[in-house]
Order: structure tokens, then sequence, then C-alpha cells
């Protein structure tokens, strides 16, 4: 699978490569916005009284697109919108249902599986998808590649960074922030000893895709570790950087040196910002870059301005991820679902990636296409929130999360996530040693095949 | 039409109904735990049939037996404790002399009155670690030094997680026992201060003996209701830490609703749940109900 992956990839950077060598030529740099002439642009010849789509909540940004969508074709759009978590479940509910579905949402991790059972279509021979396949940044070209086609296009992307707070970092008479693993566990038993904070680290330990497993893929990541190879084969046994680093994670909890947040078992992203922002922990991490907009935003924080980004020691490796919009098989009229689909994941009628950009500059998410990455909205948009070249320079060194655990792009990667938040929970809680934890997940991934 | 074929007719409209709602959801439970049930087959109405081999999967699954044990232990935890409070509490608010059982048999009520979800949400911020109100309290009341992390600590979870159900359904049993507690005439107790009865003799003689049809009933419907125990795990731990509160109903919902979403292995793990809480039923009904109604 990775050697496929390297060669998709070899491929697209060439194919990125030549098409903005000839939106060059053309005159077209600024190809994120404003080209009001292409197939976004034209009306589908078929008739539809309404649309809709399944997605999962953020702010109002649907409610947005709903309305512009009407205002510039005349149709209505309703939407069915959830939780993160719920969203999968309230997708499958609807579409075992039998009801119609135009375009919904995945994250990257339930995506190989809605395409594996039919709820996706490939989208490209739609009119327009080649440019969007050409601007896609490496993290998209990954997610939406499966089975040699592609099947979305992109929600959003993330990497994960560290945060730290300046006040307690100043208060515990720190110079500078962490560069190093010993250096981590020294500033956070030197904040805990001094008083400056009783748990000087939240994790993101929460059950999830990617809260507790990507903060121990990240970690593994960054120690120059994965949890697959390029041949499928585990790499959790006995003396590898996974179980190590589990080790060392698992350390920071009570049962070690009682650094760890308790809390850190039950937040997610946004609860851990938003609990990072009372101003109890010294660092935070490693998580998605964007809650930034949570820590630092005064509405929501007493903290806010005070949280810093930070990257990963060593070499500075990181992991990243894309979710994606996709064209429901069980649409209503697959032109205008494509038309719908280009307003939340793509283009607008008026040539610009709308969403996209909104997205960037009220919510700091990164984008899917390279223009838009490329562009000034990602430099003044984030600039509120974060050190937004710091946050640029984490992202160059970011890797698609299916290259740290590739098992993402199986059906049964799943039902393993459900087994692995909860073994490495009974890890960090001291119910089960790091050894054994790993040694469950090994037997776990037969199990889960069997699931699927 | 005689008197008997009356009664059937009258009864076949609820008859009906309750085939609708109730053993047709069963049935079809059990239909699709024989078959091959993804989203694709869900969508398409064609099962492939599979025969025991989603019931297999099922019992060779250690995290179903890690849910069924959590489920009987909450069970047990808050049928007993539902009981007890109960009868204690339909005592206390039976007192027609004080003035306040009217007001606590009215505030009793509300707990009944909110959505399962929104109890479990409610009690998820009660709990929380570092701003939750319970530590808070006992904090300031100097009764811990350190704040509990009881949802998240895998020794405290599963209690944890019953004090809302227990809080949330009590009422129900309250209600029972103060009706019952209601129909127990008052010449018994009269009799029984004359002979020289205390407040301890006449419960032990008269009231437990009165109230012990209720009680099976209320341990019946209570460990029914407790062995699908769902929306306080949802909203408060989501199974964790660990599989520290997964239980049955949970199970069977990750299996069914997360993907790969395998309706068929959910419904078998339901069908198991269902008829566990068959047998327990028939055996409280020989041993519990049968003999109390003699």
């Amino acid at each position: 699978m990775n050697d496929d992956f390297i060669a998709k990839w070899e491929l697209s950077r060439r194919r990125v490569l030549a098409g903005a060598a000839g939106l060059g030529l053309a005159g077209a740099s600024g190809a994120a916005f404003g080209q009001g002439a292409g197939p976004w642009a034209t009306p589908p010849k078929s008739k539809v009284d309404r649309l809709n789509f399944v997605v999962w909540t953020y702010g109002d940004i649907y409610a947005r697109i709903s309305k512009q969508f009407e205002t510039d074709w005349g149709v209505k759009v309703d939407s069915t919108i959830s939780s993160f978590n719920d969203h999968p479940t309230k997708l499958a509910t609807m579409y075992a249902a039998g009801e119609k579905i135009d375009v919904s949402q995945s994250s990257p991790f339930s995506f190989p599986n809605f395409v594996n059972q039919g709820l996706a279509e490939p989208i490209d021979d739609l009119p327009g998808a080649a440019d969007y396949i050409k601007d896609f940044t490496p993290f998209t070209k990954q997610v939406t590649s499966i089975k040699g086609k592609t099947w979305g296009l992109p929600y959003f992307s993330a990497v994960w960074v560290w945060n730290y707070n300046t006040e307690l970092l100043e208060k515990a008479k720190i110079d500078k922030p962490f560069a190093s693993y010993e250096e981590f566990i020294e500033h956070c038993v030197k904040a805990k000893k001094d008083g400056v904070a009783r748990y000087p680290i939240m994790w993101v330990a929460g059950v999830g895709l990617e809260q507790l497993p990507g903060t121990w893929y990240q970690m593994t990541w960054n120690r120059g570790g994965a949890f697959f190879d390029k041949q499928g084969n585990h790499m959790l046994g006995a003396g590898s950087v996974a179980r190590e680093t589990l080790k060392w994670w698992a350390n920071t909890f009570e049962k070690g040196l009682d650094i760890a947040d308790p809390e850190s078992l039950k937040v997610q992203f946004v609860g851990s910002a938003k609990a990072f922002g009372a101003g109890n922990n010294l660092y935070r991490g490693p998580n998605h870059h964007y809650t930034l907009n949570i820590a630092n935003d005064p509405a929501q924080s007493p903290k806010a301005g005070k949280i810093k980004v930070l990257g990963s020691p060593g070499e500075g490796k990181t992991m990243g991820v894309t979710h994606v919009y996709f064209l429901c098989s069980a649409n209503r009229d697959k032109e205008w679902a494509w038309k719908l689909l280009q307003y939340l994941g793509g283009k607008t009628k008026d040539g610009n990636y709308t969403q996209a950009v909104g997205l960037a500059k009220d919510a700091m998410l990164g984008s899917g296409y390279q223009s838009v990455m490329a562009s000034d909205v990602i430099k003044t948009g984030w600039a509120p929130w974060g050190d937004v070249p710091e946050i640029l320079r984490i992202w160059d060194k970011a890797a698609y999360i299916g290259e740290v655990c590739s098992s993402v792009y199986q059906p049964w990667h799943f039902p393993w996530t459900d087994q692995l938040n909860i073994e490495v929970q009974k890890c960090l809680t001291g119910q089960i040693t790091a050894d054994a934890c790993c040694d469950n997940l090994i037997k776990g991934i037969a199990d889960a095949k069997r699931k699927v | 039409m005689s008197a008997g074929q009356f009664a059937f007719a009258m009864n076949v409209p609820t008859l009906l109904f309750l085939g609708a709602v109730l053993a047709f959801p069963v049935v079809y439970a059990g239909y699709l735990s024989l078959h091959k049930v993804g989203l694709a087959q869900l969508r398409r109405g064609e099962f492939p049939f599979s025969g025991w081999e989603n019931y297999e999967r099922v019992l060779e699954d250690p995290l179903f037996w890690i849910a069924v044990k959590n489920t009987l232990i909450f069970t047990a935890i808050t049928v007993t404790s539902e009981i007890v409070l109960a009868v204690a509490i339909a005592l206390l608010i039976n007192q027609a002399g004080v003035w306040t059982s009217r007001i606590t048999r009215f505030l009793i009520l509300l707990p009944y009155a909110i959505p399962p979800i929104c109890n479990g949400l409610i009690w998820s911020f009660l709990y929380n670690f570092q701003f939750g109100f319970l530590n808070r309290i006992l904090f300031s009341t100097g009764l811990v030094h350190e704040p509990v992390n009881w949802a998240g600590n895998p020794d405290t979870a599963l209690y944890a997680v019953t004090v809302p159900y227990i809080w949330r359904t009590l009422p129900f049993a309250i209600i029972l026992v103060h009706a019952a507690l209601q129909g127990i005439p008052r010449e018994l107790y009269e009799q029984a201060a004359i002979d020289g009865a205390n407040a301890w003799h006449r419960f032990r003689q008269i009231t437990l003996p009165m109230l012990q049809q209720i009680i099976a009933i209320i341990l019946i419907l209570r460990t029914a209701f407790a062995f699908a125990v769902f929306e306080e795990i949802l909203a408060i731990t989501q199974g964790g830490p660990g599989d520290s509160t997964w239980v049955s109903a949970w199970y069977s919902y990750k299996i069914s609703f997360s993907p790969p979403n395998n309706f068929g292995m959910g419904s078998a793990s339901a069908f198991i749940l269902a008829l566990m809480i068959a047998a327990i039923a028939l055996v409280y009904m020989r041993l519990v109900y049968r003999r109390v109604t003699l």
C-alpha cells in the first residue's frame, strides 16, 4: 500500500507541478479566487426541488453556504447536522433507511468503510473535477484516493502541534519551552514541585478516532516509529517505538510521575482547549493546530493571548489529517449533488473556494487545496490566534496520518480503534502495562478483521 | 356474540399494536442476527443468510463478556439500591401528619421528568474532575483533599454511572411503593399497636409482607430496564475509561452503528441481551412473583 501511495504521490506531485505550471502560463496564479467562468458556474440540465447534506456541526458555516446555494441556484438545501462523534451513526441510519442523501462528510477513518459499503460515488469524471484534483494537497490526495479513483473533495486539514502557557512558563522560571522529551519531563516535574501547576500536562486522551489514538500516533511518529510497515505488518512488538512511547506516556499519569491532568482521559480537542484556557496546565498536546482559536479567544478563554504554539521535539516530525465531503450514492440527482458538493468542498458559482476560505478565516482550519494554503488568507486569517509562520513551519514537517498508521485505509481500522481506545486508557490508568496493551492490540487486529 | 368472543375482539387492537411495536422489532432483530447485514445490505434489503456466524463472533468476543459482566454489576447495584431507597422514601412521604411530605411527594417526581440523556449530561458536569460541583462540595467541606476523578477512574466509573441512573429512575419505584402503602388497611397498624408492636415490628410484620408483591414487580421491571441502560453511559463515560463502563446495550450500539456497521452482529448481541432479560424475568416470575401472589 505504501508503495502504491508513494507511486501515487510521485505521480500526483508531477501532476501538481504540471498543473501549477499550466496555471502560471495561463496567468492564473491565484487559482483559489474569482474564476467566474468554469464548470462550477454552469447550471445543471436537470431540475430538482431541493437538495440535502448530512454533516457534523461547525458553527454556522452550513446555514451560510446553504443560503448562498439557494441564492445562486434557486434550490433549497436541507441539512442534517449532528455532533462529530454521532455523524457516522446518523449517516448510516439515514442511508440504511433508504433516505435521499446528496452530499455527506467523513473523517479519513470512516471513509474507506463508506466507500467499501457503497455510500460514496467517485467524482473523477464529473465536470471540473480534474482541476480540483490538480489543486489537492498531498494529504487530500491520500484521503480521497481509494481503489484508483477519487471519492471526495476536502473539508479541512490540520496538523498536530503542542501548546504552552507563557504565564505558567514564566512563573516556573523556565526560559523556553521544551525541545526534547527529557526537557518536557523536567519542566513538568519542576512546575509541579514548585506549585505552579498541579497537573502540568493536559493530554488529549479522550476516546475518539484522532484524540487518544492521535496523541499516541503523533508521539510515536515524532520518535521515528510507526504502527504498520509498508507490507501492513504491525510495528507494536517488544522494543518497538510505539510500545516504548506508550510506556513513557503512561508514566506521566498517576502511578508514575503524576504530572498528567486526569481530565486528559475525557477531553476531546475542543474540550481540552477550553480546559487549557482555564490556565491550570503548563503544556497541552500534541493536538490539532486550530484549537488555538479557542484557547486564544478572549470570549472563551481567560488566558487568551498567553497560549503559544510549539513544534515537536527532535527533527520536529509531526502528522496531519484531512477530512472530506463526498457525493453520496443515495443522491437524488448526480449533477445537482455534484454542484452542492462543490459548494461545500470546492468552488462556488463565483469561482471562489468560499467554504475553504471561510473556514480558514473564521476557524483557523487548514485547507485541502494548495492554492488556498499558499494564499494570504491563511497568513492573515490565522494571525489573531497564533504564530502563523511557526504553524506553517510545523506543517511542512507533517506526514499524513495514513503513513503513521496505515490501517486507516482498512475497513477494520474502526473496530480496532475501539479496542485501541480501551486498551490504551487501561494502560494510562494503570490497569495494564504498556506491554500487555500492545500485545492485546496485536491480537486485536485479527479480531477487528473478523468484525468487518 | 358471546362474552368470550367479545373480550377477544376488544383485545385484538391492543394485540396488533403490541405485536407491531414490541414483538416485530424483536423478531426482526432475530432475523437480522442470522444474516450478513451491513449498510449496503440494509439499503438494498437483501440479506445473505449467515447462520449462527454472528452469534459465534459475539460469543467469542472478550469485550462482549466484559460488557455482560459490567451490566450485571450495574443491574445488581441499581435495582437493589432502588428497592431499598424506594421503600425508605415511600415510608417517609407516606407520613400524612408531616406537611412537608406533600412537597416532597411533588419534588420526588422531578427527576423522572428529565430526559435520560439530559440527566447524563447534568451528571457529567457534576462529576467533572476540575470544575465539577460534586468535587467542589466535597473539597469545601473537607471530605476530600484532592479532587476525585469519579467518571474517569476505572475503579469508580461504573459506580459513578449508577448514581445518575438511580436518581432518574427511583421516582418510578417510589410511586409504586407509595401507592401500595396507601392500600394497607390502617386497622392492621392500630391492632398491632394495641398488641404492643413497636415501629420496627409493624414494618417487619405488616408493611413488608404487604409490599412483597409490588417489590416483585419493581424487581422485574427495573431489572429489565437496567439491563438495557444506555443514555447515561453515552453521556457520561462512553464506555470508558478503557472498558470499565462498556455495558451490553453500548456494545450492541457500537457494533451496529460504528463503521463497519455490522448490524447482523449487533442484532445478535441485542438478541442475546433480550434472551438474558427474558431468562431473568422467568426466574423472578417463578421464584419471587408467584410465591408472593399465592
